[in-house]
């Protein structure tokens, strides 16, 4: 067998390489799954595909040996070997695989370990930094394990007073409070002033940290779900991965006993969400959902809202959802903000 | 000698092993996954601890995926994963032989 590399994102390339996958029972080719996709490998027997893998950021996809190859297992180590070294070159050398449960074992031969696993599908690692670095830099405290600790889970795009409202609610109710904030960047404030924003607006909380989500609080509904069928439900999967990574790789050895979100009454999204948080994290951990603060009249305050009224040019209004120290950056930041909602399609 | 960026050598092919090594800041810490850790485990660690000492590395994170490989497989792919860590692969360190 030959290895070689192609470009799917060319018509004729992609056909071909989809027909191959198509085979393997892989039946989701939406751009959301593969528009991040960089580089694609193919093995070939006499100019057909035997098996593929491909790199997308950090995530390791579409990943398939077709069942007639002799030695399916080496293939398959071939195949992940290969991947792992390419993406090596490229400077990459922590990595993500989502795949079926079945195959879980599969990865486990070279080198990934399970981060967390639910029904329908799992996420696992490999490489360097791994999840146990990232816990062990995490700030820690004295007497940790006797302590009631909770932990909340914010993009904060940006900070508002309702995540203030949220965040004081767990200072209060605990011994320390750590916020996570969601570090990929997908949002119309960058991660280094999204974090900025919290910091400065829990600084007054003596017991609440502040600390980077890395990549193991990502934005769930960007998890890889190419391998589900079609008549599988994505967001229910995607919300219960990530529940399961907060509870057995983070709360655990945090220990974290109580996570805080606020209600959502809008967003059919954050509703799976915490409907699965609920459904998984318990009994470990306790899910205090928290009704969202308002404004006079039930104007319930929102960042959503915050990031209308800067692409409606109305300071103002800003003004009734922010602190003081979100106010300010955005005051400051005004052209530049509004000149990104007007580039792009940032939310 | 201290790393100056993390490295990768070899694959996960059988009787290869798959070195990655990474800054450290408490000695030489070796993560081995392998299907014959019971029996080798202990002896796989050595060739990789000594054959950093030889390149004067002290603190190093090591990840090791073994799938069968042999001392000399082992010693030839954390040498390859120093040098690269070391950014030294235009000046090979015989002595290391």
């Amino acid at each position: 067998m030959e290895i070689r590399e192609i470009n799917i994102h060319i018509k004729r390339n992609f056909n071909k390489w989809q027909k191959f996958l198509k085979k393997t029972g892989i039946t989701t080719f939406s751009p959301k799954e593969t528009d991040q996709v960089e580089r694609t490998f193919v093995w070939e027997d006499d100019g057909e595909i035997m098996a593929t893998g491909s790199i997308a950021g950090n995530v390791l996809k579409y990943i398939a040996v077709c069942s007639k190859v002799k030695g399916h297992g080496e293939t398959f180590n071939q195949l992940v070997s290969k991947l792992v070294n390419e993406a090596a070159t490229m400077g990459r050398f922590h990595l993500f695989v989502f795949t079926k449960p079945q195959y879980v074992q599969s990865f486990g031969y070279v080198g990934f370990h399970v981060l967390a696993q639910v029904e329908d599908g799992a996420i696992l690692e490999a490489g360097t930094p791994d999840v146990h670095d990232y816990i062990k830099n995490l700030p820690h405290f004295a007497d940790q394990d006797n302590s009631r600790v909770a932990g909340v889970v914010m993009n904060a795009n940006p900070f508002t007073n309702g995540h203030r409202y949220l965040v004081e609610q767990a200072s209060r109710e605990n011994d320390h409070v750590y916020v996570f904030v969601v570090s990929q960047e997908a949002s119309l404030f960058t991660f280094a002033e999204r974090f900025k924003l919290v910091k400065e607006g829990c600084r007054d909380l003596a017991n609440v940290t502040v600390v980077p989500g890395d990549s193991y609080m990502v934005s769930y509904t960007t998890f890889p779900a190419y391998f589900l069928k079609d008549n599988q439900d994505v967001a229910h999967f995607q919300a219960a991965l990530d529940a399961q990574l907060f509870k057995q790789q983070v709360a655990g050895p945090l220990n974290i006993t109580r996570r805080y979100v606020g209600s959502e009454p809008f967003s059919k999204t954050t509703d799976i969400y915490n409907q699965e948080l609920t459904r998984v994290l318990p009994p470990d951990v306790e899910v205090k959902i928290i009704e969202r603060a308002s404004n006079a009249n039930d104007d319930v305050i929102s960042a959503t809202k915050v990031r209308a009224a800067i692409a409606n040019d109305e300071l103002a209004v800003v003004q009734k959802y922010v602190p003081q120290s979100t106010l300010s950056f955005v005051q400051n930041n005004w052209s530049d903000l509004r000149a990104r909602i007007k580039e792009g399609s940032l939310e | 000698m201290d790393i100056k960026k993390t490295a990768l050598a070899g694959t996960l092919e059988s009787s290869d092993i798959q070195i990655t090594l990474s800054k450290g800041d408490n000695g030489v810490n070796i993560d081995l996954d392998s299907s014959v850790e019971e029996l080798y485990g202990d002896q796989i660690r050595k060739v990789i601890t000594d054959t950093l000492a030889a390149y004067g590395i002290k603190n190093a994170n090591v990840k090791a995926v073994d799938k069968g490989a042999l001392d000399c497989v082992v010693k030839a792919r954390t040498m390859a994963a120093a040098q690269r860590a070391l950014e030294t692969t235009d000046q090979p360190d015989w002595e290391v032989f």
